[in-house]
Order: C-alpha cells, then sequence, then structure tokens
C-alpha cells in the first residue's frame, strides 16, 4: 500500500514535469502580456523611452474619446450586418440540409465548399473583393449594369461610408458562414433522429418541427457561435484596415475599434494609451458575452 | 493500426529532430565562417580590425562603403532594408540593446523618436564641423531636445516645382525660372496660372496632393500647444478645392501609373490610380505641367521624362521646404564607437566624398555647402542647361527648420482629410474644418484649439 502511494506520487511529479512547457509558455505568452498590458495602461509611454505613471488617465480618455466610440459603432454597423447574414444563411443550410424530405445528397462536399472562403488568407480576401467592387472596372458593377439592375456604376468602397461598411459586413459574411454552417450541422446532427420520426409519425409539419424540436436543442450551439463571432467581430481589424488600403477611408468609416487602436499603438506612439483601449475593448466584450449567456439560459428556463 | 500510427509518430519525431540537428549545424558553420571572415579582412586591414555593421534605406551607402573600403581597407557591411518596416526593425533589435548594429539611419520625421528611445549616441565631437560644413537645417534636424548633435546627414533635400519648359514658353511666353516662380508664388497666383494653363488644355499639377508640401510656409503646425490653422493654410485648403472642382489638375495622383506617365507625354484625364491601358479613351487628353516635389523627386521627373527630358526646369514655389533625407547615427549599443565615427565623418563631412557623390548619383544634392558651391555654375543638361545647384543651394538657405514639428503627420493627414472631404462635396469646409480639430485634438489630447481659429 505504502509502495503504491509513493509510485503514485511519483507519478505526480512526473505529470506536473510533463505540463511544465505548457504552463511556461501559456505564462510566457498568455498571462505575462495580458499584465504587461494592464500595467502599460496606467502608464504614459510611448513604446521606447521613459514611463511614467499616470493612474486611470488613460481610461479617463478613452471614455471621452470621440474617434474610439466613433470607430467602435463602424465595429458594431459591421459586425451586425455580419452575423445577421452569416447565422441565417448557416442556419437555412442547415435546414436545408436536415430536410428529412428532401434528403440532400453531398453533405460532405458542400460542407467543404462552403467552408473555402475560410481558408483563403485574409489579405487575398480583401484584394479579391478590391477587384471586383472597383467601381470603374470591377466585375461586379459590369455584371449589374448589364443586366440592366443599376443605370450608373456603385462606389462600393470609396464613396459613402455606409455602403464599405455593409461591404466588409457582408464579405465577413462570406467568409465565416462556413464555419458556422459546420458548427451548427453537427449542433443538428447531435440531436436524436427519434424525436424527428417520432414528430413526423405524429403528423408535425416540417416549420413545426424546425420550431419545436431543432431550434430549442440547438440552442447551445447557437450561444456557442454567437458569442465567439461576436468575439471576433468586436475585434475586427484585418478585412478593413486591407479593404481601405490602410487608411481607413472613406472618411473614417472603415476604422474599427481594434484599428483605431494600432494606430494609436504604433502611428502615433502613444503604447500606454492603446493599452487602456485593449481593456476597454476587454471590459466591452465581457459585457457582451455576459449578456448574450443570460438571454439565452433565460430562454431555456422559460 | 495503433503501431502503425506509433510508427508514424516516431518517424516525424525523428525527422523533426534531424532537422534541428542540420540547422543547428549548419548556423555553427556559417557563424565560424563568417568570424573567419572577418580575422582574415582586419589582417588585410590597417590593424584596428573593426568592421562595422550599417542598417540603411537605400542602396546609397553600399557605393559609400564600397569607396570607403577602398581607400582605408576598413570594412564596412551594409544592410538595405525595406522602408515599410524599417522603424519597426530598429525599435526592436535596439530596444534589446543589441550590439550588431554600429551605424542606422532615420529620415528626419523617424529621428526624434530614435533620440527619445535612447538609441542614438552623442556626436558632439563632429558638432563644430557639421554647424560650419553642412546647410544648416541637416544640422538642425540632427539635433535632439536637448541640442546635443546624434545624427548628420551627407544630402539635402530642397524642394522645388518642377516644370515643363516647352509648355511654359507656349503658354506664358517664357521659361524663365525666375518669371515661373512668381506664377507659384502664392495659393492665389497658382489658381491664376492653373487658369491659364486650363484654356490651353493643360493641367497645373497631376492631383492638388501637390500643394501639401507648402502647408508649412509661415507657421508650423503646432505652436505653444495650439494647432495653428493660418490664413496661409485657409488659401492652401481653398486653392485645393478650387482646382479640383474646376478640373484644373489632371486627376493623376502622385506615386500613380498615370502620374509617372505624365512626365513623358499627354494622357488621358481622370486616370485615378488605374494602369492607363484602362483608362477610358473617351477622355479629353491633357498634359501635366509641373510636379512639386524635394530634389530627388526632381531625378524621378527626369528619369521617367522619356523624350521630354531636358526640358523640365526648376524653380520655387509657395514657400521653401525640405523632404526626406537619410541622416546617419551611431547606435548608444556599438561596440566600434570611433570606427563608426570615422565612417560617417567620411560620409558626411568629407568634401572630396561629397563631390564623388554629386556625380555617381547623377544629380543628388549633397549637405557640404563648400561643394554646392563649387558646382553652382555647373549647366545641367537634363534641365534645359539650368544652374540647378545654384538654385537649390539659394533654395536650401531659406529653409526654416523651426516650422517642423512632431505633430506634422497627423495635422498634415488630417488637414488632407477635411480637403478631400469637400473637394467631393460630402462636407461644408466650416465642418471639415471641425472635424479636423478634433480628429487632432482626440489623437493628441495635449493640443488646444486656439481663440482666434477660423471655427469652433
Amino acid at each position: 500500500m505504502v509502495i503504491c502511494m509513493r509510485n503514485l506520487r511519483k507519478r505526480d511529479r512526473y505529470g506536473a514535469l510533463f505540463c511544465l512547457p505548457f504552463i511556461i509558455t501559456f505564462m510566457v505568452f498568455n498571462i505575462y502580456p495580458v499584465f504587461r498590458t494592464l500595467q502599460m495602461s496606467l502608464m504614459n509611454y510611448k513604446g521606447f523611452g521613459k514611463e511614467t505613471f499616470v493612474g486611470l488617465a488613460n481610461y479617463a480618455r478613452a471614455f471621452k474619446d470621440v474617434l474610439f466610440w466613433d470607430a467602435f459603432v463602424n465595429t458594431l454597423k459591421m459586425w451586425g450586418v455580419n452575423i445577421v447574414l452569416q447565422l441565417g444563411l448557416a442556419l437555412l443550410l442547415t435546414i436545408i440540409f436536415n430536410d428529412m424530405k428532401y434528403r440532400m445528397k453531398g453533405l460532405g462536399i458542400f460542407r467543404a465548399l462552403f467552408y473555402l472562403p475560410n481558408l483563403i488568407a485574409c489579405t487575398s480576401v480583401a484584394f479579391l473583393f478590391k477587384t471586383l467592387l472597383d467601381w470603374k472596372y470591377g466585375s461586379i458593377n459590369q455584371i449589374l449594369m448589364k443586366a440592366g439592375i443599376i443605370n450608373s456604376q456603385i462606389n462600393w468602397l470609396t464613396g459613402e461610408g455606409l455602403t464599405a461598411q455593409m461591404v466588409v459586413g457582408v464579405v465577413g459574411a462570406w467568409m465565416w458562414f462556413g464555419n458556422s454552417f459546420i458548427m451548427l450541422m453537427a449542433g443538428v446532427q447531435g440531436i436524436d433522429r427519434t424525436y424527428f420520426e417520432a414528430a413526423t409519425i405524429d403528423g408535425a409539419g416540417r416549420w413545426q418541427i424546425f420550431g419545436k424540436i431543432t431550434m430549442p436543442l440547438l440552442r447551445p450551439i447557437m450561444l456557442y457561435v454567437a458569442v465567439t463571432s461576436l468575439i471576433g467581430g468586436l475585434q475586427l481589424f484585418d478585412l478593413p484596415y486591407l479593404i481601405s488600403g490602410t487608411e481607413g477611408k472613406p472618411g473614417r468609416s472603415l476604422y474599427t475599434a481594434v484599428f483605431y487602436l494600432y494606430t494609436t499603438a504604433f502611428k502615433n506612439n502613444q503604447m500606454g494609451y492603446a493599452a487602456a483601449l485593449a481593456f476597454v475593448l476587454f471590459l466591452i466584450i465581457a459585457v457582451f458575452c455576459g449578456l448574450a449567456f443570460k438571454l439565452m439560459n433565460k430562454k431555456e428556463e422559460n | 493500426m495503433k503501431k502503425w500510427i506509433s510508427v508514424l509518430l516516431s518517424m516525424i519525431m525523428v525527422l523533426s529532430l534531424a532537422a534541428c540537428g542540420n540547422s543547428g549545424d549548419s548556423s555553427a558553420d556559417s557563424s565560424a565562417e563568417s568570424g573567419s571572415n572577418a580575422e582574415s579582412g582586419s589582417g588585410e586591414s590597417t590593424g584596428d580590425g573593426e568592421k562595422i555593421v550599417v542598417w540603411t534605406l537605400a542602396n546609397d551607402l553600399k557605393q559609400f562603403a564600397e569607396r570607403y573600403t577602398e581607400e582605408t581597407g576598413r570594412e564596412v557591411e551594409v544592410v538595405v532594408f525595406d522602408s515599410a518596416d524599417y522603424s519597426t526593425k530598429i525599435m526592436q533589435t535596439l530596444g534589446t540593446k543589441s550590439t550588431d548594429v554600429d551605424i542606422f539611419v532615420g529620415e528626419p520625421q523617424m529621428l526624434p523618436n530614435f533620440f527619445e528611445a535612447g538609441f542614438c549616441a552623442d556626436l558632439s565631437e563632429l558638432e563644430e564641423e557639421v554647424s560650419t560644413q553642412l546647410v544648416d537645417y541637416t544640422y538642425e534636424a540632427g539635433k535632439d531636445e536637448d541640442g546635443v548633435l546624434r545624427a548628420v546627414s551627407y544630402q539635402a533635400t530642397p524642394g522645388s516645382v518642377i516644370y515643363r519648359c516647352d509648355l511654359a514658353e507656349e503658354v506664358f511666353g517664357t521659361d524663365d525660372p525666375e518669371e515661373i516662380g512668381k506664377k507659384f508664388s502664392s495659393f492665389d497666383t497658382i489658381v491664376e496660372t492653373a487658369a491659364e494653363l486650363h484654356d490651353k488644355g493643360y493641367t497645373i499639377f497631376g492631383d492638388t496632393g501637390a500643394l501639401r508640401w507648402f502647408s508649412n510656409s509661415t507657421s508650423p503646425w503646432v505652436k505653444d500647444g495650439e494647432i495653428i490653422v493660418d490664413q496661409d493654410r485657409l488659401d492652401y485648403f481653398d486653392a485645393a478645392v478650387e482646382l479640383y472642382q474646376k478640373e484644373y489638375v489632371a486627376f493623376a495622383p502622385e506615386w500613380s501609373a498615370a502620374w509617372y506617365a505624365s512626365m513623358a507625354g499627354p494622357l488621358p484625364m481622370n486616370a485615378g490610380w488605374d494602369a492607363l491601358e484602362d483608362v477610358d479613351a473617351s477622355n479629353p487628353e491633357t498634359q501635366v505641367f509641373s510636379y512639386v516635389m524635394p530634389s530627388w523627386g526632381a531625378l524621378i521627373v527626369r528619369d521617367n521624362a522619356a523624350d521630354n527630358k531636358g526640358k523640365f526646369g526648376v524653380c520655387s514655389g509657395v514657400c521653401s521646404f525640405f523632404g526626406g533625407g537619410t541622416f546617419l547615427t551611431v547606435s548608444e549599443y556599438s561596440e566600434h564607437r570611433d570606427a563608426a565615427v570615422d565612417f560617417i565623418r567620411y560620409c558626411t563631412l568629407n568634401d572630396d566624398t561629397a563631390q564623388w557623390w554629386l556625380e555617381a548619383s547623377d544629380g543628388d544634392v549633397v549637405s557640404s555647402k563648400a561643394v554646392l558651391e563649387s558646382n553652382k555654375d555647373y549647366q545641367n543638361p537634363s534641365f534645359n542647361n539650368q544652374h540647378t545647384y545654384e538654385f537649390y543651394a539659394a533654395e536650401l538657405e531659406k529653409v526654416d527648420y523651426s516650422l517642423i514639428t512632431g505633430y506634422d503627420d497627423t495635422c498634415k493627414e488630417a488637414f488632407g482629410a477635411a480637403i478631400v472631404s469637400v473637394q467631393e462635396g460630402k462636407q461644408s469646409k466650416e465642418d471639415a474644418l471641425k472635424e479636423f480639430y478634433t480628429v487632432v485634438t482626440t489623437q493628441y489630447p495635449e493640443l488646444s484649439i486656439p481663440d482666434d481659429a477660423p471655427v469652433k
């Protein structure tokens, strides 16, 4: 018995040893940066030279910073378009592929195809859409003109700010709907088939099944998809940065919160303030996530 | 099955370990190699055996280094970086107090950050020579906040209006730089000149961005913590809007394909950033009359002029300015300080070198006052046989470095954006100016809007 215990303890120690590489890496690359950022956010620091302690001044400035909040609203607009389209499309496809009557074939192929946009590097996507949406020679305008849907070219990316924001939202949805689709499919396939069969035998229609069985049982996955997309969406940076040619044009409409943070840190050399912005953004995302959880759980209780 | 997987995994492990082993070996080899090189190099040289490493943005310094090695036998390794990530590279490398770099370069707008970060060694020993031999503004730009000299340049980059003499002769009856200079002497005269050119089917600039070089004409962007928008800046604003709305410019932005092409001959209006073959052929054709650029820009115009080469002249504009330029500085952490200072002295304070570079670069303006003076009678065949060095030396005298502040880039960018939104009719001038103030003061809360600002 004693020998056994000793062996176990020895094995424990080995376990800890094997965990060590991960723990060290995690500390160095995850934990330390978070605390360093927190420390920096209380400093007046350019990213070089001296750091001086300024207390919460950076946070006070962040709450009054019109450009930051404008950028945040821009982010919300782009994310709003993105999430509605992305989830809507993914849900529609999920319904189609799970329909008992249609019995769609080739799910594997479609799943791969839908997921493809997500595999293209964001730089390429930005370049592709910039070319497609060029107001003079872009294919999309030309097709719309030839088809007689529009009379004059639409200035997608360099005209009105709102149009450009919508474009970014739609492109984002195009990139990510495959991902959401895979998650939702996995969720639906996790639902016991017997429920559907029983419902069909009882004479429930397509919409009844969807509304009363699929949707409620899909809620945990929906929550997961919504929350991850929210986190990703509020951190939106690469697509607007690249599509606007790194300047956030037209006007400042393609400036997102993280884009603004990036400019503050690396163009204006206000590293301390940028760190504070990062924490403000972190808090906002945390609040949003909390809200999302609460909303979803509340429905479940009901 | 399990067996196969474990065999596969162990093979992958072996492979990756082998790869590590290999790379380890090779790196050891290569470092040994470069070490022996340095040794043999030092054996041949004067005996002090210090190879210095220079980090730079352009190939210029490679030629300087070759000549230096030929003359002194001392080795210099020049590493050229892409300008896009150069600043970050310097910040990262010298942030770790690396001793790998002995000399690095900076453009004027990068220098204050480098100084503040403590990367640049004190070069006070060169101060007397720099202050007497070199063009004033380069001396001013090389000093930090406390007035300690930390960077020196072999170049000077005075601004100029580069114009087409043949078109000037046709429209204004003269191509004399003095006379044409008068036509560019204020924003009002620029608009008048543009109208005259427009009547003959020519455009004054590629686009209105050309005017931004004159945005520092009378006052700095920031003075005593206040953002300055004086009458001159408002004139600049109005002129840019008028030139745009009356279509007095060709709408071929600086650095676009159309802009380059305009130096060689006629081009269709409204080319924008498109490749020329894509531009709507039904657009009316125009010729661009002039370009506003620092001296290195004049060389770009010359090199893209094709059949127009020799037809360009240079004259002064609304104000004298400078743009860019390569400054050399010794790294604070260099272990070869003396050798590095010697190389900088050779590149910047040696008139033989300056004369050589002026000829080797085929027209670069050097910072040595004596060399500019001795070349003032040189008639430049690429510029209508004008005395270009005499002209640039005179412009350099007028550059006022006290107008430069660390806020310039942000202010110019925001002011430019305000102009664009009025040009495109998206905002009124008042709203655009208000937004300009908001954008600048939000990014730099320490700045304020003065009481006599044009908008509140």
